[in-house]
């Protein structure tokens, strides 16, 4: 039984090493809830999902549901999604509209921003209820970058500008590509789940070292991948021709840390000057009528593969996407993709974006599904107690300053990317709350 | 569909003076050479400008402004099937087994001078693959183009009852 002292987390992440129990242990996944997913800003949701006041979409923060609001002032709020009378669910709906949020248990009603506005038959009310202590619980911090809507469970703990800060221009990276400078939530969503830790995602959306094997089936005889971009003739060199080496351009792949378990890695290598296609070339003529020439050239040229947000939420450069990770069980996870629509692309382009990311990351796609089959592999295998160890020693002690990004670096095919994450989960797990 | 649009309420028995009969017979082949996992003759069943869709959320009007399960056209459809037949395609091994039932078949639509047809059916896959048994189910409409003696698969829809759940991996057309 874990006895939650910090010396007993300190045992189970070394430097290169993991104790299998941080993918097994349903005691320690409730301690992650508490420590990481209760006080962690976590990312919950884009300000494009609720234009008006009135528009919700309901999520879960970590296990929590909670509702992302505009309320009527015009700010998005986001309040835990449970009737204080209760406890029942309030608004069950996965996105829509109202005035007022009302339970559908005794007709509670609250306004947009929580506060309890109505109670049937209220002369039943204790002598002493006060309506005013029986708003809706609210996230205790909301913080918002170009419509990314991070909320924090804890009232206090880092700022959402340290903890944000070092990925501003990740964001930065996605949304320029509009030329309208915005993102749209409004092209739906993937959702898969997999029996598998919710690390083993996180994990994954920066290894760049498993993908001439773990997506072998999706690599031509010449080791190249399919085209996963509008406009691209074929995808990047995975393995060389005779199918036994990984692509000397794929093992130059580079990958980043900044600090709070955040990464990423640079992307994968395309011939740009071959892209084209009527829908692409549009695309980049508005761009360089909104932004100019020299600007559309640098927002056209491709720098990130995979970002990830620590601890929930990671973004695609390439098959554009925003990836939220959602925790059920210790070894059950869902995850939700949402294609996001470039404001003031054209159609074509944006359903470029569409059609290719259903084949890469929907539940039915090429791609996402062998990385599916691994998750659930490695949650079987850990059930092994041959080794509690599970390695993650690749290229510890190769890690480099990179002054012009403030970052660390490494090479993709590296693990520096897991040891920064484990840095942050133990830097959570140690500290109560 | 793109060409032949669904009806919410079709005719009783579908449109009057259509055997539907060899539609049927098409429709039960096609999921036959699903269940054989004839992927390669599955997809020579499609029209050259044929696709094949799983919306992702119910009455979803369009495929190229939303997020879908599956939407292939056939240069899409040639990597899946070439996926499929792939020795190192891990969520297949060991591969899925499938059983379709297909009926309740109506030829909603028929459009004589473009030769082409709308018969929706309701289907019930049940998968099973490592102990874990899987259904799914749903309406599915095939717009047909007539083709000599039998039909190409304009588009192929499948209205899946709970196309908006979370799913593990879904590897092999439904």
């Amino acid at each position: 039984m874990l006895d939650r002292t910090q010396d007993e987390i300190s045992r189970l992440v070394e430097p290169g090493r993991v104790h299998r129990r941080v993918y097994t242990d349903s005691d320690l996944f409730e301690l992650e809830m508490e420590r990481i997913f209760g006080r962690a800003w976590l990312f919950v949701g884009h300000a494009s999902q609720v234009p008006k006041p009135g528009d919700y979409i309901t999520t879960e923060l970590g296990r929590q549901p909670v509702i992302m609001v505009r309320h009527h002032d015009g700010s998005v709020r986001v309040l835990l999604n449970r009737c204080t009378h209760r406890g029942a669910k309030v608004v069950n709906e996965r996105c829509g509209h109202a005035p007022r949020l009302t339970c559908l248990y005794h007709g509670w009603t609250f306004d947009t921003d929580g506060t309890l506005v109505g109670v049937p038959v209220p002369e039943g009310c204790a002598a002493d209820f006060r309506k005013e202590e029986f708003g809706l619980a609210r996230a205790p911090r909301v913080g918002e970058y170009r419509g990314f809507v991070f909320a924090s469970l804890a009232a206090s703990g880092p700022s959402f500008e340290d903890h944000i800060g070092p990925m501003k221009g990740n964001i930065d990276d996605l949304v320029d590509r509009a030329p309208d400078g915005t993102l749209a939530f409004d092209a739906g969503m993937h959702r898969y789940v997999y029996n598998g830790n919710w690390k083993l995602q996180i994990e994954n959306v920066l290894d760049s070292y498993h993908v001439p094997f773990g997506h072998a089936s999706t690599v031509n005889k010449q080791g190249v991948q399919f085209a996963r971009r509008e406009g691209d003739q074929k995808g990047a060199k995975v393995v060389e021709g005779d199918q036994t080496r990984t692509a000397s351009t794929w093992k130059d792949r580079r990958s980043y840390i900044v600090g709070n378990g955040h990464g990423w890695t640079s992307n994968t290598a395309l011939d740009e000057g071959k892209r084209s296609s009527p829908a692409f070339d549009e695309y980049k003529r508005v761009l360089i009528e909104k932004v100019g020439a020299a600007r559309a050239e640098q927002i056209l040229t491709p720098r990130l593969h995979n970002s990830l947000i620590y601890p929930n939420m990671s973004i695609m450069g390439l098959n554009i996407h925003v990836r939220v990770i959602k925790p059920i069980a210790v070894d059950r996870t869902e995850v939700n993709i949402y294609p996001v629509r470039l404001v003031g692309a054209p159609a074509a382009m944006n359903f470029g974006n569409i059609r290719l990311l259903n084949v890469t990351h929907s539940a039915a796609s090429f791609v996402q599904t062998d990385d599916l089959e691994a998750f659930a592999r490695a949650q079987k295998g850990l059930r092994s107690h041959g080794t509690d160890w599970v390695d993650i020693s690749r290229g510890l002690g190769a890690e480099e300053p990179d002054r012009e990004r403030n970052a660390t670096r490494g090479l993709a095919t590296h693990e520096m990317v897991v040891r920064a994450q484990y840095k942050a989960w133990a830097g959570y797990m140690h500290e109560a709350l | 569909m793109e060409t032949l649009t669904r009806a919410p309420a079709p005719p009783m028995g579908g449109v009057r003076g259509v055997d539907r009969t060899p539609f049927e017979q098409f429709i039960l082949h096609e999921a036959r050479l699903l269940d054989d996992r004839r992927f390669r003759d599955w997809m020579g069943l499609f029209a050259e400008d044929g696709t094949y869709w799983v919306p992702a959320v119910p009455d979803q009007k369009s495929p190229f402004d939303q997020a879908s399960l599956f939407y292939d056209d056939r240069d899409l459809m040639k990597t899946r099937v070439e996926r499929l037949e792939h020795p190192r395609i891990h969520v297949q091994t060991p591969p899925s087994r499938t059983a379709h039932l297909v009926g309740n078949v109506v030829v909603e639509q028929a459009d004589e001078t473009k030769k082409e047809f709308l018969v929706s059916s309701t289907m019930i896959m049940v998968e099973s693959r490592e102990d874990t048994q899987r259904l799914f189910a749903g309406r599915q409409y095939h717009c047909l183009r007539r083709d000599g003696d039998s039909f190409r698969i304009v588009q192929k829809r499948v209205d899946l009852i709970n196309c908006d759940s979370a799913f593990e991996a879904m590897a092999v057309p439904i």
